[in-house]
């Protein structure tokens, strides 16, 4: 690709397509219908989206499976030491692609389910889209924040404005609790910047933090990934921010925006203070299988189907924690690997909810049951998701899930033990979900007409069923990818 | 062995069958799923059955004889390695030591398990094509049959521990969908969770054995780790111990340090406990019985309920060396196989009668293997899915034949209408009780392998084995129990008046009739005629079961327990070279020979006379609600138990979490606390009626305060 500047092309693609949007809507003015308007900004923004994952691909060729250290890198002086440097390692590749992927989908999915300001919509998910791919690749610590937060306002839009009927609540908590954590981590990045001298994250990965100085970073950092994760007992604002957001906004905050937790664990907290994540160790291993457990429990209680879901994302996003911190390398391989499994198998639930939720507007597990009788498609595509989601063998839910608890095995048989209860527990809630609203007679009579899956849902869930059914089989298409980002995560820790 | 290719369609056509009956049933129609389905699966069963017997008489135990020459005698097949051809289909995971194939393995245990999976599925698919005439969703039907049929051989042709637990979940899988398979009712719906979740509770322990056996061997193929074991080579462990020989490895478990083998043993063991319905996790398999009968042959008694045998078999060399984990098999099979015989005499649904009688026989099987007899146990998993199978198909032929009926109390007399199902009930239940006469080769199948098990068992008593002598004990009573139970249905089934006037006792009935008029285009107005006789296609199955329940045990005593069991099983079930059982039980006292025969007499009177002389003189002991049978027909009460104790600490835990530690505390001290704080601070200030002046003046104020401080701390961190 010569000097082609991939990486800034792919994450600002998406930008350029809402700057667009806005142009030529704000140029064309108030003429027109307003639905037909939408329409056409949604299907633009669809298009530019498709063209990042097309150019995601380009990407993907580009780069070289076994070469070590960051590749496709752009490096630009910026202001005061700090620099625009992009790059990716197999891990970054792998969420980019999944962030590439999935916001397609969301806007497919999003046609006809969203009625209001699909303009103004359809533009915050191309930024949102612009900043995610930014977190997986800027390489500046700075850099890093800037794009980490600035994630953070799209989201707090989308579910302020098209989320349901308590959005503000919803949107609040999500913001109130992501920022704090997010103030501790700014603070942290400035004083690595005056201690070590540079911003450089390639650079600081080699530098050597004094341990005590080392634990002070490290819980800076972590209160910010601990609550984008979120690992309990700071996890209470998924819930309700899934509940509220629409199912667009949902499948992006499982399916992407948690997973910079687990990144940043693995961009920062390890190599950077091992230490430090040496000495939390039993600390995180005790979060970890508490959210595993105390989440999957309280899942089952669930009347709502998204919150239901959102807490089981909560138990599963445990399993990444555990694997990255349990320091081996079939662990943080498993964690990565689960990161990617979940990001399918959680953004296919949230649209499977979104179905139904199109059709009836409600989420009460109550008002469902029977809907097998009249959908039977859609019965069999919940059931292979939920069956991903309990972790059975042949789908990729299951090879994160046995690898990360193999690796916490080598480090706590107490945490391996913990984290397998939950895999009881996932067996426990997701199938009483599915024989409540699938199985059964039909008792509601607003479900007697209940269309089938369409075409358009299809095409939403079917790449994602590929996927999980795909990496389930042959998951040596990530490993491979990921197996050098897992070792150097480790270096530092493991001694290298 | 087969060829390749024939080994390959075994093991992957049905799934194909099953993709393209479940995907493309819309185009391949009923008909044509069932066609390519039962098509495929028969296939599948007549080369395996040709290749069990190639293998046992053809040539195949020769050659291993010839192989196993230099350590030839009667136990030294022991110390040579396992003769089996292994195809790699292709890399499932490699993750640094972390290495899984998806692989094609065959020995003389999955040669035994292929031939009892395929033959069986191959029949039960035959059969369905009867019972299941009705159903209007028959390609589905046949597509989760055959599902299941391949996920049971990607289990048994595993060469790792990772694909072996791909098909241990599978077949859970499949037997989730089928015991659901009547999904609008809610007691399939109920009984499909609760065996998927009883079983998810034993891979718990399966999958931490699995981690625990990596985590030792830094492998989870079999090859590498029970080659370790066989030869107590020295190990390194990933972590958690020092490299030592595996025998004497001990690591830390949680909060114990124990010997690395005893915790592979214990944690695979509850793996099999789930899948095998043994006691404590045996509670899904009677409410199985909620599903398709033909479903209740092949998977609740003929195979995948006897997965957990085949771990514990396959995994030999562990529990050779785990006496602890040996003695906790040979306990909860020894328990088990009481326990469910107990239960099993005061049942009145015909199926669970059976279920219960399956649960049993898995005890029998584990008890055998837990005091070293594996072989023993593998000959009674076969012998036993050949009349255990025919035994389910038959009552399925009479559920079929009297309109969906379960309950025994309104069955008797059915001989005179299916004078050919009570044929098959009769030879299942003479196998299954195991008659016989010792020292002859008179008897079916059950007679040779349970009284393997038997003198097996009362041998290891001898020689001191934990727990050999009370599994002896148990397995006598068992028997005498078995007896019991299985004429008792016979005698109320077959025998004496029709007694269909008796009104469905419980609402469960009830809903049963009810619930199959979606089923059954008839309606249950057929209660009130006559049984009928089933169609050829049922019967056809149940001929050739009882041929296996007759001759199964006589052909096959020999190679797999007798004489030629070394040669046979060639390596694959691994033995200690003091542990010489199979050759002791011929060594026995001369009454533990007769001792089977003599029991299983007594019950057959026992039930003849209350039964048969006697009828209803059985159905007043029941109604007279004395404490034993209270506790025998509500199975001990484990359901009752499991509710107030499992279930309602989940629900309860699972609310206090959510009410009190998500809502109260974390909600209440963080987001909520904050905002009602700040709501709080401004009612006061609102209340001080000092207007927006004060409250920009407030602002100001702190803010400048707030301000002041950093700066004040910055200077003086700075000086």
């Amino acid at each position: 690709m010569g000097n082609f500047p991939i990486l800034t092309a792919v994450t600002f693609l998406p930008l350029a397509g809402a700057l667009l949007i806005m142009l030529v809507q704000t140029a064309t003015g108030k003429s027109g219908d307003d639905a037909e308007r939408g329409r056409q900004s949604l299907m633009a923004g669809l298009i530019f989206s498709a063209a990042t994952f097309l150019a995601s691909l380009v990407m993907l060729v580009s780069f070289e499976v076994d070469a070590p250290g960051y590749q496709l890198v752009e490096e630009v002086s910026w202001f005061a030491g700090v620099q625009y440097k992009l790059g990716i390692d197999g891990m970054s590749l792998l969420l980019i692609l999944l962030t590439t992927l999935l916001t397609p989908i969301s806007l497919i999915a999003s046609f006809g389910s969203v009625k209001e300001r699909v303009t103004e919509y359809t533009i915050a998910f191309l930024v949102l889209e612009t900043f995610m791919i930014g977190v997986f690749c800027a390489l500046d610590m700075v850099l890093f924040y800037v794009f980490f937060e600035a994630g953070l306002i799209p989201m707090f839009i989308i579910i302020g404005v098209w989320g349901g009927a308590e959005r503000i609540y919803a949107s609040f908590k999500f913001f109130l609790y992501t920022l704090l954590g997010s103030l501790f981590m700014l603070a942290a990045i400035v004083f690595m910047y005056m201690q070590a001298g540079t911003s450089d994250i390639t650079q600081l990965a080699n530098y050597a933090f004094a341990p005590e100085v080392q634990t002070w970073l490290w819980l800076a950092f972590f209160a910010s990934f601990a609550v984008k994760l979120p690992m309990w007992p700071v996890h209470t604002w998924l819930p309700d921010a899934h509940v509220q957001a629409p199912t667009a906004g949902s499948v992006i905050l499982a399916g992407i925006l948690l997973k910079m937790g687990g990144y940043g664990f693995l961009r920062f907290s390890l190599p950077m203070f091992p230490d430090a994540s040496q000495f939390f160790q039993p600390m995180m291993f005790a979060l970890s299988v508490i959210a595993i457990v105390y989440a999957s429990l309280v899942a089952f209680r669930q009347t709502d189907m998204k919150k239901l879901i959102a807490y089981s994302s909560v138990a599963h996003m445990g399993f990444v924690t555990l694997g990255i911190f349990s320091f081996t390398e079939v662990g943080v391989q498993g964690a990565i690997f689960q990161m990617i499994s979940h990001g399918l198998i959680s953004g296919a639930l949230f649209l499977i909810v979104g179905v139904v939720y199109d059709r009836t507007h409600t989420r009460e597990i109550a008002a469902y049951g029977g809907l097998v009788n009249k959908m039977p498609v859609y019965a069999a595509i919940f059931m292979l998701f939920s069956m991903a989601n309990v972790g059975l063998p042949g789908t990729s839910g299951f090879v994160g899930e046995i690898l990360t608890m193999t690796g916490t095995f080598q480090a706590s048989t107490w945490a391996a033990a913990g984290a397998a209860l939950g895999v009881i527990f996932s067996a426990v809630y997701m199938l009483t979900l599915y024989r409540r609203t699938v199985f059964g007679e039909v008792t509601n009579p607003a479900l007697e007409t209940i269309q089938d899956v369409t075409l358009k849902e299809l095409i939403t869930l079917v790449p994602l069923l590929i996927g999980t059914v795909l990496l389930g089989i042959m998951p040596n298409i990530i490993f491979d990818v990921t197996r050098e980002t897992s070792l150097r995560a480790l270096q530092m820790i493991t001694g290298g | 062995m087969l060829p390749d290719i024939a080994l390959l369609f075994i093991v992957l056509a049905p799934g194909l069958a099953a993709l393209i009956a479940g995907l493309f049933q819309k185009y391949v129609t009923d008909t044509g799923a069932m066609v390519i389905t039962t098509g495929t699966v028969g296939l599948a069963g007549i080369l395996s059955v040709i290749q069990l017997f190639m293998y046992a008489f053809g040539g195949g135990v020769a050659e291993a004889v010839h192989t196993a020459a230099p350590a030839a005698g009667e136990h030294g097949a022991a110390m040579v390695a396992p003769i089996q051809h292994i195809i790699t289909l292709m890399t499932w995971m490699d993750v640094g030591q972390f290495q899984a194939d998806w692989a094609i393995r065959v020995d003389a245990m999955s040669i035994v398990m292929m031939a009892v999976i395929t033959g069986v599925s191959g029949l039960v698919h035959l059969y369905s094509w009867g019972y299941m005439s009705e159903d209007p969703h028959r390609a589905r039907f046949f597509a989760y049959l055959s599902l299941f049929t391949f996920m049971m051989l990607m289990l048994v042709t595993a060469d790792n521990f990772i694909q072996l637990f791909f098909g241990w979940e599978g077949v859970g899988l499949a037997s989730y969908l089928l015991i659901g398979f009547w999904y609008t009712r809610d007691a399939p719906n109920a009984a499909a969770i609760k065996a998927f979740v009883t079983n998810r509770v034993g891979d718990f322990g399966l999958a931490l054995g699995i981690m625990a056996v990596f985590v030792v061997f830094g492998s989870v193929e079999f090859e590498p780790v029970l080659t370790a074991i066989r030869e107590n080579a020295t190990v390194t462990p990933l972590a958690l111990a020092e490299a030592a020989p595996i025998h004497d490895l001990v690591i830390p478990f949680l909060a114990w340090n124990v010997p690395a083998l005893e915790v592979m043993g214990v944690l695979l063991f509850i793996g099999a406990m789930g899948k095998s319905a043994q006691f404590f996790l045996h509670v899904w398999l009677p409410d199985a019985m909620e599903g398709p009968t033909p479903v209740s042959a092949l998977i609740h008694a003929a195979t995948m309920v006897t997965a957990g045998v085949y771990l514990v078999c396959l995994v030999s060399p562990i529990y050779e060396y785990a006496p602890f984990a040996a003695g906790m098999v040979t306990l909860i099979g020894a328990v088990t196989a009481l326990y469910a015989a107990t239960v099993g005499m005061a049942q009145n649904d015909i199926k669970r009668v059976i279920a219960y009688s399956t649960c049993s026989q898995l005890g029998y099987m584990f008890f055998a293997a837990g005091v070293g007899a594996y072989q023993a146990a593998m000959f009674h998993l076969f012998t036993h899915a050949f009349f255990k199978a025919l035994l389910f198909l038959g009552a399925g032929s009479v559920i079929h034949g009297m309109h969906h009926e379960q309950d025994m109390r309104r069955m008797g007399g059915v001989a005179k209408f299916m004078p050919l199902t009570y044929a098959a009930m009769m030879i299942g239940t003479i196998a299954i009780i195991g008659l016989g006469i010792p020292h002859t080769s008179l008897g079916f199948a059950g007679f040779f392998s349970k009284d393997a098990i038997l003198e097996t068992a009362f041998a290891a008593g001898e020689a001191g084995v934990t727990f050999g002598m009370m599994a002896f004990i148990f397995g006598i009573v068992a028997a005498l129990l078995t007896s019991f139970y299985s004429w008792r249905l016979i005698y109320m089934t077959f025998h004496g008046p029709r007694e269909d006037s008796i009104p469905p006792e419980t609402p469960e009935f009830d809903s049963h009739a009810d619930e199959h008029l979606s089923v059954d285009e008839h309606g249950h107005h057929h209660h009130d005629e006559d049984p009928h006789e089933s169609p050829l296609v049922m019967l056809i199955p149940l001929g050739l079961l009882s041929l296996g329940a007759i001759f199964a045990g006589f052909l096959f005593y020999d190679p797999m327990v007798g004489h030629d069991q070394g040669a046979f099983w060639a390596g694959a079930i691994y033995t200690a070279t003091d542990n010489t059982l199979l050759a002791d039980k011929y060594n026995v006292p001369g009454w533990v020979f007769w001792a089977p025969l003599f029991v299983t007499v007594t019950g057959f009177l026992i039930a003849t006379f209350t039964y048969l002389f006697n009828r209803g003189f059985g159905a007043k002991i029941a109604a007279s609600g004395g404490p034993l049978h209270s506790l025998f027909a509500n199975k001990w009460y484990f359901d009752e138990i499991y509710n107030a104790t499992f279930v309602k600490a989940t629900y309860w835990l699972g609310g206090f979490f959510w009410k009190t530690g998500d809502k109260r505390i974390i909600d209440g001290l963080g987001p909520d606390g904050v905002t009602s704080l700040v709501r709080w601070g401004s009612r006061r200030l609102s209340a001080m009626h000092t207007g927006y002046l004060y409250h920009y003046a407030f602002v100001i104020i702190g803010a400048a305060l707030v301000f002041g401080a950093v700066i004040f701390w910055r200077v003086g961190g700075a000086g």
